[in-house]
C-alpha cells in the first residue's frame, strides 16, 4: 500500500512527466513557415488553392505575366514536409508524384531543388519570379513576404 | 552536384543604359542583389538494376533462371527557349528480357508551346514524339521510382504492347483548368503513330511472323478531375488505334488489319498512410485476316486492378495488388478458346489473374529499393499474344519475384 507521502511524490512525478512531454512536443516542432517571393512577383497574398496550384505546377505565371520559378528543399527535409502539410495541405509524396510525372514524361518541369534553406533564400532573392519558403523570416531581406489566406 | 547545375544562373549582359536603369530600380525598391532569369536547361535521369526470377512461364526468359534482365536507364533534358516554347527529350535503355524489345530508344522528343494561360487556365500543345499521358501510370511506366511497383499491372500496362502504347510521333494538347469550388480538371488529347521494329513484331506476333506491322492511326482522349482539396482523383480515357500487317513473301501469316479500342476508368486516393488506386479497362480487338484470308474476329476483353499502399514510416511502405483480366468477356474461363483450337491452346490462355505483395524502402531522397512477389494464374498477358505459345507456357500458375535498386537525379 502507498502512504500519502508516496501519493504526493507520485503526483509530482506525473506532473513533471507531462511538462517534459509537452516541452518536447513543442521543441521538436519547426517554427512557423513563411512564403517568400522575388521582388519581381507582384503578389503579396495567395490563397491556399493558388499556392497549391503554383507548387503542383498548374499555375506558371504571376499576375503580371512573369514566369514563376518554384524552389524547394529535398522531399524528406523536415521543413519541406512541414510546408507541404501546413501550407499546401498535401503530403510530400503527392507532390513528388506530380513532379516526377512532369519531369520524366516531358509534359513539364519540376521545381528546382536546393540543398539548404540558405541556398533557397539566395535563389529566391536573385531569381526573377522565384517563390520559396523559409522557417524564420526575421533575417531575410529583399524578398516579398506572401501572406497565405484561406 | 546536379543541384548546383540547376542553380547556375545566367550571366546577365547589361549595356550601360540598362545598367543605370537597373541600378535606379534597385535603389528605388531597396534591392541588393541582381534579378536574373533561371537557368533554362534542366537535366534529370535515373538508373535502375534488379534481379528477377520467374517460375513456370517465359515472362522474362525461356530458361526460367534468375535473371538480371531488369535494367532501366534514362536521361532527359528540358530547355526553355523563351516564355512560350520549350524543348524536351528523353533517351532510355531498357532490358526486360521477353517483356519488351531490349535496347535504347528515344522515349520522347518534343516542342512544347504554351499557347494560352491565366491563373485558372493553361493550354499547351506538344509536337514531336509524345508520351501516352492518358492512363493513370502510362507516362511513368518506365520510370522505376514513379510507378507503383517493379512490374505494374499487366491488365492496363501489358508489357507485350508497351512499345505501341507508350506514345507516338504526332501531337498532343493538354488543357488544365482550376476552379476553387469544383477542383482541378485536365483534358488531354493526342494523335500519333509508333514506329514498330522487327523485334517488337516478334514479341507481339511471334518469330514466325516475317512481315511488317504498321501503326496506322492512334487517337486518345482523357479527362481527369480532382475535387477541391480532396484526396481523391478520377479519370476516364478512350483510345482508338488501328494497325496493319504486311506479310513477307515467305510468311506464316497473311495481310491483315487490326483495330483496337481501349477504354479505361480510374480512381486514386492519396491519404496520409494509405494510397489506393484502381483502374478498369475494356478493350475491343478486331482482327481481319492474319491467320488466313477472310478470317474475322471481334472480341471484347475486360479487366481491373485494385492496389493499396500503406506507408509504415517515412521511408518504408508495403503494397498489395490484385488484378483480373480476360481476353474475351464471353469466354472468361477459356473453354471456348480450348474448344475452337482443338485443344492446342489451353483454356488458361484466356485469362490473367495476379496477386502481388510488395515493399519499398527509401535509403535517401533519391535512392530506393523495391521488392515484390507475384502469384499469377493464367497466361493471357504473356507474349506473343497473337499466336500463344503453350509449349513454353505449359502451366496455368506461375510466380515472379523481383528486387530492384534505383537511383535518380
Amino acid at each position: 500500500m502507498f502512504s500519502p507521502v508516496d501519493h504526493k511524490e507520485e503526483n509530482i512525478k506525473t506532473i513533471f512527466s507531462y511538462i517534459i512531454v509537452i516541452t518536447l512536443l513543442f521543441s521538436s516542432k519547426v517554427s512557423a513557415i513563411n512564403i517568400i517571393s522575388n521582388l519581381t512577383a507582384d503578389t503579396t497574398s495567395l490563397s491556399v488553392a493558388q499556392l497549391r496550384r503554383i507548387y503542383s505546377m498548374r499555375q506558371a505565371h504571376w499576375h503580371n505575366g512573369i514566369p514563376i520559378v518554384v524552389y524547394v528543399l529535398a522531399s524528406k527535409n523536415p521543413l519541406h514536409q512541414q510546408f507541404c502539410r501546413e501550407q499546401l495541405r498535401l503530403f510530400p509524396y503527392q507532390l513528388d508524384r506530380i513532379w516526377h510525372k512532369l519531369t520524366f514524361s516531358g509534359y513539364g518541369v519540376a521545381p528546382i531543388e536546393v540543398d539548404t534553406q540558405q541556398a533557397l533564400i539566395e535563389a529566391v532573392k536573385t531569381t526573377k519570379g522565384a517563390i520559396g519558403y523559409v522557417e524564420n523570416i526575421s533575417e531575410v531581406k529583399n524578398v516579398n513576404i506572401i501572406k497565405v489566406e484561406d | 552536384m546536379l543541384t548546383s547545375l540547376k542553380l547556375r544562373i545566367k550571366t546577365a549582359h547589361f549595356n550601360q543604359s540598362i545598367f543605370i536603369s537597373a541600378c535606379s530600380l534597385c535603389f528605388s525598391v531597396g534591392l541588393n542583389a541582381a534579378e536574373v532569369n533561371v537557368e533554362p536547361l534542366q537535366v534529370h535521369g535515373f538508373v535502375a538494376q534488379g534481379i528477377i526470377d520467374v517460375d513456370h512461364s517465359n515472362f522474362v526468359n525461356e530458361s526460367e533462371n534468375i535473371s538480371l534482365e531488369l535494367t532501366e536507364v534514362g536521361i532527359n533534358a528540358s530547355y526553355q527557349l523563351n516564355d512560350d516554347f520549350r524543348l524536351a527529350g528523353q533517351a532510355v535503355y531498357l532490358n526486360g528480357g521477353n517483356r519488351y524489345a531490349a535496347g535504347s530508344r528515344i522515349d520522347y522528343l518534343l516542342l512544347e508551346w504554351d499557347a494560352a494561360h491565366n491563373e485558372n487556365w493553361q493550354t499547351s500543345f506538344y509536337f514531336g514524339r509524345v508520351k501516352n499521358n492518358h492512363w493513370l501510370y502510362s507516362s511513368a511506366r518506365d520510370i522505376p521510382f514513379a510507378r507503383p511497383s517493379i512490374i505494374i499491372s499487366q491488365v492496363t500496362y501489358f508489357d507485350g504492347l508497351r512499345d505501341l502504347a507508350v506514345g507516338g510521333d504526332g501531337a498532343a494538347v493538354k488543357v488544365k483548368y482550376n476552379n476553387d469550388e469544383l477542383g482541378e480538371f485536365d483534358l488531354n488529347f493526342s494523335r500519333g503513330k509508333s514506329p514498330i521494329s522487327g523485334k517488337q513484331v516478334d514479341i507481339i506476333a511471334g518469330k514466325q511472323a516475317q512481315g511488317q506491322l504498321k501503326h496506322d492511326l492512334d487517337a486518345q482522349l482523357s479527362i481527369y478531375w480532382r475535387p477541391s482539396f480532396s484526396a481523391w482523383q478520377f479519370g476516364l480515357s478512350a483510345n482508338d488505334a488501328s494497325f496493319s500487317y504486311h506479310s513477307a513473301q515467305m510468311d506464316a501469316y497473311v495481310n491483315s488489319d487490326f483495330t483496337l479500342q481501349f477504354y479505361t476508368a480510374n480512381a486514386l486516393y492519396e491519404g496520409e498512410f494509405w494510397q489506393l488506386s484502381a483502374e478498369i479497362i475494356q478493350e475491343r480487338l478486331v482482327t481481319q485476316g492474319f491467320y488466313f484470308p477472310g478470317f474475322h474476329r471481334d472480341q471484347i476483353g475486360q479487366g481491373y486492378y485494385l492496389q493499396a499502399r500503406y506507408q509504415v514510416d517515412n521511408d518504408l511502405s508495403v503494397q498489395l495488388r490484385t488484378e483480373r483480366y480476360y481476353s474475351n468477356k464471353d469466354d472468361k474461363n477459356g473453354s471456348k478458346l480450348a474448344q475452337v483450337s482443338g485443344g492446342l491452346v489451353p483454356s488458361y490462355f484466356a485469362f490473367h489473374n495476379d496477386l502481388m505483395l510488395g515493399m519499398s524502402y527509401d535509403f535517401t531522397n533519391n535512392f530506393r529499393v523495391n521488392a515484390e512477389y507475384h502469384w499469377v494464374e493464367g497466361t493471357a498477358r504473356l507474349s506473343p499474344i497473337v499466336q500463344p505459345d503453350p509449349i513454353a507456357n505449359n502451366s496455368k500458375n506461375w510466380q515472379v519475384w523481383a528486387i530492384q535498386l534505383m537511383y535518380w537525379f
